[in-house]
């Protein structure tokens, strides 16, 4: 449909953590391979309920391609879930 | 009664229009200002759910196949519903909303209205058009920058849903008796909330083809000719700015339907799938403490046949597996060439303690092992236990965006 791809991948991440409406703003992610992402802007966080778990999605963009971030607020971990760039039709 | 309401108009509605397209592009920056489609369903034969504006500028429509909406908009990008980000963006509207009155009705995922009637501290001297701006203002801080909603204010319900709809998106306009007549001039009898195919043909017989011609008609034609009911009252006051939509309603059923992902499936595939949605229904009494008498079976055929059946017990039910059983029995007497299944559940009435079923070890057991299966689920997330019977129906009948029912957000 799209060129998205869903993926489970552990990554590093540098967030701040601040104040205001969006107090947790990641800013720069480095996948697997080494490759470093730096994140130009904040789509939308949500929080996502797994059982009493909470994900925390962060649906973030580096000017080229969009991405999903998920934290994992009980094991304190980021993955990369999703990746899009250039969004082809179905 | 021929005269309008003067008061101060204090009721807000408030709607994310194209809203699950509007979040997508909040959440993918990269998809602004492009046509986007969201679709429950990975398939050029799925059916669109929400069209962003400027897919609709190209003719797209909600309900219309994506492949149809292909032909017409080539660029059009479709992106499969994601209800979890359009829940949190519900709550953060909500939030917003009680912000400003104790009277807050949410009309569906994306809409709203707040009454300002006992809120005079809000209000403390400002006028709606100036909260209405503080609102909008506060959608983009508060959850993002692509964030537009309209806003339509008047004296009762009726006429500021009608406002809300008057210049989207992102617009604000106020009906007040002085220009009451002057938007109604400009809308078909359609455009008005309740008034569908079924009700303009029953104006049409009486010579009312327009708003106007509706507002001008006479009460008791429109009570004893046009609905034959006190409905007939109840329009003639809507349109005149009065009240008559601040009524709570209970839930009377719960249901679900699924439309099926493939049509040669068999009979047993496509129960497996009916007991995937009577889990899904018996989760959602449930979480509304309501336990259920009645339980009604649909179906739908290729060939556009519709077929039902329902059944009334004399004692209340709610566990997946009594539910599971009737509607087994009762789709057994289902056609072939089903094309969409659904179950609903009605005679709904508050889940008693166990002091009654005392005496009844089965009952009682049924309601621990329910208990526990809802006490796991809700620990460790929906669909942690469920039955055997549904293993692998989750990736084709997953939830999807709960429209109507605020119940469940």
């Amino acid at each position: 449909m799209n060129d998205e791809t869903f993926l489970h991948e552990r990554v590093e991440v540098i967030a701040i953590f601040g104040q205001g409406h969006h107090p947790c703003r990641p800013l720069k992610f480095r996948r697997a391979s080494g490759r470093e992402i730096n994140i130009s802007e904040l789509g939308l966080h949500h929080p996502f309920g797994q059982g009493r778990k909470t994900l925390h999605i962060f649906d973030v963009t580096d000017g080229g391609a969009d991405y999903r971030l998920e934290f994992d607020s009980e094991q304190l971990v980021w993955h990369l879930t999703m990746e899009a760039d250039h969004y082809e039709r179905i | 009664m021929s005269e309008f309401n003067h008061e101060r108009p204090l009721i807000m509605h408030i709607d994310l229009n194209s809203c699950f397209a509007t979040v997508e592009q909040q959440a993918r920056p990269m998809l602004r200002g492009r046509p986007v489609a969201i679709v429950n369903r990975r398939s050029e034969h799925t059916a669109i759910v929400t069209a962003s504006y400027e897919a609709r500028a190209k003719g797209v429509k909600v309900g219309m196949r994506f492949k149809e909406a292909k032909a017409l908009c080539p660029d059009i990008v479709a992106l499969e519903s994601d209800p979890s980000k359009y829940r949190y963006v519900y709550h953060r509207l909500l939030d917003i909303m009680n912000d400003y009155s104790a009277h807050v009705t949410m009309k569906s995922i994306d809409e709203g209205v707040i009454d300002f009637h006992d809120s005079p501290a809000a209000i403390s001297g400002r006028d709606l058009e100036d909260i209405g701006r503080e609102i909008k203002q506060r959608l983009k801080d508060e959850i993002g920058i692509w964030m537009r909603c309209n806003i339509g204010i008047a004296t009762n319900r009726f006429l500021a849903k009608t406002a809300a709809g008057l210049h989207k998106p992102d617009g604000m306009d106020i009906i007040t008796p002085e220009n009451l007549r002057q938007v109604l001039a400009t809308l078909e009898l359609t455009d008005l909330t309740g008034i569908a195919k079924h009700n303009e043909r029953r104006l049409n017989s009486v010579g009312i083809f327009t708003p106007i011609e509706f507002l001008d008609a006479d009460v008791m034609a429109l009570q004893k000719v046009v609905f034959k009911s006190v409905v007939g009252r109840w329009w003639y006051e809507r349109l005149r700015g009065f009240e008559v939509d601040d009524v709570v309603s209970d839930v009377k059923r719960v249901g679900r339907q699924y439309v099926l992902e493939s049509f040669d499936l068999t009979h047993d595939q496509i129960a497996k799938r009916l007991h995937h949605l009577c889990e899904s229904v018996g989760s959602r009494m449930r979480s509304q403490n309501r336990a259920a008498r009645g339980i009604y079976v649909y179906a739908k055929t290729l060939q556009r046949q519709y077929w039902h059946v329902s059944s009334l017990s004399i004692l209340p039910f709610y566990s997946d597996q009594t539910i599971y059983a009737q509607a087994r029995r009762l789709f057994d007497q289902a056609p072939g060439d089903l094309k969409e299944i659904g179950i609903h559940c009605y005679e709904l009435e508050a889940i008693e303690d166990d002091q009654l079923s005392l005496f009844n070890d089965q009952i009682v057991h049924e309601r621990q092992v329910t208990g526990a299966i809802d006490d796991i689920n809700k620990r460790y997330g929906e669909r942690t236990i469920h039955s055997a019977n549904t293993l692998g129906t989750g990736i084709y009948v997953s939830q999807k965006i709960p429209f109507g029912s605020t119940r469940y957000l």
